[in-house]
């Protein structure tokens, strides 16, 4: 089927099966009736939002279209290609996104525009690649298509970042496909700022030849309600998944990830990592499912969820799924739902570090573990800077 | 002025009386030892000076430098030089030796009225405090006590209270766990950090500690009261007699 017809069938699957509701199992703890209750039209505009660039290239979309004024792209390597999903064509677009999903089927039928970026075999990008999705209309939808290819042994760093106008109600519906080809390497970052009141969704799917490896680092502040769902396929030996994020939330916010590993063949790794700071009466879910097929021997599958809640009012749903029909694994997981550590804080305060200090330098070294793992530097930087500042608005 | 004076100090536990009536006074310079057996009340005496809000102090008056504790929260006490280094020093995931140690000194500089240390006057600080105790650069690097040994952990301490330069030094058992050669570390840290204007409360269940750390005074403490004081010649008593006279007389 080609775009053309897999996008009518979209739209017909969605105006057919409509939103999910909490009677699924998927959606069990996360209502989404606010966003399918709610009436959203795409009138365009320039967005005002300003956005930090964080190394030389850019691709900025304003209101949901590839602006090519704001961005800079121009000047790329060779075997590097990046441009609008809508201009520039692969016969890969839509076979990983998993039709099932009523998000995605709305982003098939629907998505006006996205990135595309594609590094072909061998070459290793260096500079990473900031997409800037700016929105500021107030009932607007922004349905955003994004395609990641990495040929054989070639590497490039995608950092997706969501902004939002403070106040705006407006849903942003993302979907992002990635293959990573053999020995290919793809460091993907997402960092999700949008307004408190927006609604987020993305649906990313990687796909994982042999020795190639994957890493995804989801931070996630923004919204007021809000879902990741992650599916990474291992279809290569010796192929590694990394999957790690941080939620700050406040208010009412409510966030889900949902993370689905796929180990279909042997001698892969697959590591998550996930922590959540809550405050107010904000929740979270986190749903890791870990599959292990029977020909998935010598997998090496890792997750860990912890979470931190700095009020009584803020709640966690974390569940681990582990499906294992392979004999011969090594799979861990751990959940942790946690208060501040009175004898750590009582320990800085001995060494003269007042309440209100030792509860942020706590805080903060609770996501650090996080951050640690991040490899991109200008990445890493400036969500240090997003989690101090977050801290700091809540720091009581 | 005595540095520490403590009257008539009683304190509890989740309503457990612990500390029944002590009396001590510490002048800048000496060195004290509290020995005593499991359970006496040694632990609640640090915690209640260093300012645990976990143990409530009952009645009696402490007076540090002249200050009553009571208007003084933990981080207060620890600005104005008391330090207290933990039995059981706590391990803190997520924050840097290096950087833990930079807000501690910065905090403590503020209150004296000092400019706060830049990165390089920091890391000279680092490097003449390294020679009075040794301690190797991975442990500065590393998260606060994660995953250090017994000993590693107990040298920290001992180098964190070379960094903060307190008036008085309270060592809460910190002889437990430790081999002979990390106990002798530790001491020789501790020495070099003995000066005319700081004092030191030794609190120990063994007199091997005290071996290393000669105290001027020595005191016994039993169910809360402390039942004998005296020179170093009483840690030696202790050492051949034991405690059981005063446990067993108290009928524990």
């Amino acid at each position: 089927m080609d775009l053309k017809d897999l996008r009518k069938k979209a739209e017909v699957d969605f105006k057919t099966n409509g939103f999910p509701t909490t009677k699924e199992e998927l959606w069990r703890f996360t209502d989404v009736s606010r966003v399918a209750g709610a009436e959203f039209s795409n009138d365009w505009k320039i967005s005002d939002l300003e956005f930090q660039p964080l190394d030389k290239i850019t691709v900025v979309f304003e209101n949901g279209k590839l602006s090519r004024e704001k961005s800079n792209f121009e000047d790329l390597p060779t075997g590097v290609c990046i441009g609008s999903v809508l201009d520039l064509v692969d016969p890969r677009i839509g076979t990983l996104a998993d039709a099932q999903s009523a998000f995605v089927a709305a982003n098939t039928a629907y998505f006006g525009d996205g990135a595309f970026i594609e590094v072909t075999e061998g070459v290793e990008m260096d500079t990473p690649i900031h997409l800037v999705y700016l929105a500021d209309v107030d009932g607007a939808a922004f349905h955003m298509r994004n395609f990641i290819s990495a040929g054989k042994g070639a590497a490039v760093t995608v950092i997706e970042e969501y902004i939002g106008l403070a106040g705006a109600t407006y849903w942003t519906n993302v979907v992002t496909e990635a293959f990573v080809a053999d020995g290919g390497l793809v460091d993907h970052y997402k960092v999700q700022r949008e307004s408190e009141s927006a609604y987020h969704f993305q649906t990313l799917e990687a796909n994982l030849g042999t020795g190639s490896v994957f890493s995804n680092h989801a931070v996630t502040l923004g919204g007021a309600l809000g879902r990741n769902d992650i599916r990474g396929k291992l279809i290569g030996e010796e192929g590694e998944a990394i999957c790690n994020g941080l939620y700050l939330l406040k208010d009412k916010q409510l966030f889900d990830t949902h993370i689905f590993m796929d180990h279909a063949v042997p001698k892969c790794n697959s590591h998550e990592l996930y922590k959540g700071i809550l405050d107010d009466k904000a929740r979270a879910v986190f749903c890791g499912r870990i599959l292990v097929q029977k020909d998935a021997q010598e997998t090496d599958a890792i997750q860990s969820n912890g979470n931190l809640l700095l009020s009584r009012g803020a709640k966690v749903n974390t569940l681990p799924q582990l499906e294992i029909y392979a004999d011969d694994v090594k799979c861990t997981h751990g959940a942790t739902i946690g208060e501040m550590d009175d004898v750590a804080l009582y320990y800085l305060q001995t060494r003269g570090i007042d309440p209100v200090q030792g509860h942020a330098m706590l805080t903060f070294a609770f996501a650090n573990e996080v951050l640690d793992e991040v490899k991109c530097k200008p990445a890493k930087r400036y969500i240090e800077e997003l989690v101090h500042d977050w801290l700091h608005k809540v720091a009581k | 002025m005595a540095l520490l004076e403590i009257k008539d100090l009683h304190a509890s536990v989740a309503d457990k009386p612990i500390l029944k009536g002590i009396n001590l006074t510490i002048k800048p310079g000496e060195v004290h030892a509290i020995m005593g057996p499991n359970g006496s009340g040694k632990s609640t005496l640090s915690n209640v000076l260093a300012g645990n809000e976990a143990y409530t102090k009952t009645g009696g008056q402490v007076l540090f430098d002249g200050i009553d504790i009571d208007d003084l929260a933990a981080h207060e006490r620890a600005r104005a030089g008391m330090f207290l280094a933990f039995q059981y020093p706590v391990e803190i995931a997520g924050i840097s030796n290096m950087y833990f140690l930079k807000a501690a000194v910065n905090a403590v500089r503020e209150y004296q009225g000092k400019d706060q240390l830049d990165a390089m006057d920091f890391l000279d600080l680092i490097e003449e405090k390294k020679k009075v105790v040794k301690i190797r650069d991975d442990l500065l690097e590393r998260a606060v006590n994660s995953g250090f040994s017994g000993g590693e952990k107990k040298r920290n301490e001992i180098f964190q209270m070379a960094m903060l330069e307190p008036k008085l030094g309270i060592l809460d058992e910190t002889d437990s766990g430790l081999d002979i050669d990390a106990l002798r570390i530790v001491s020789d840290g501790v020495n070099a950090l003995r000066s005319p204007d700081r004092g030191f409360l030794v609190i120990t269940h063994y007199q091997r500690l005290l071996d290393y750390i000669v105290p001027d005074h020595v005191h016994v403490l039993v169910h809360g009261q402390i039942v004998k004081s005296g020179g170093k010649e009483l840690a030696l008593e202790l050492e051949n007699e034991g405690y059981n006279t005063w446990v067993d007389e108290k009928g524990a």
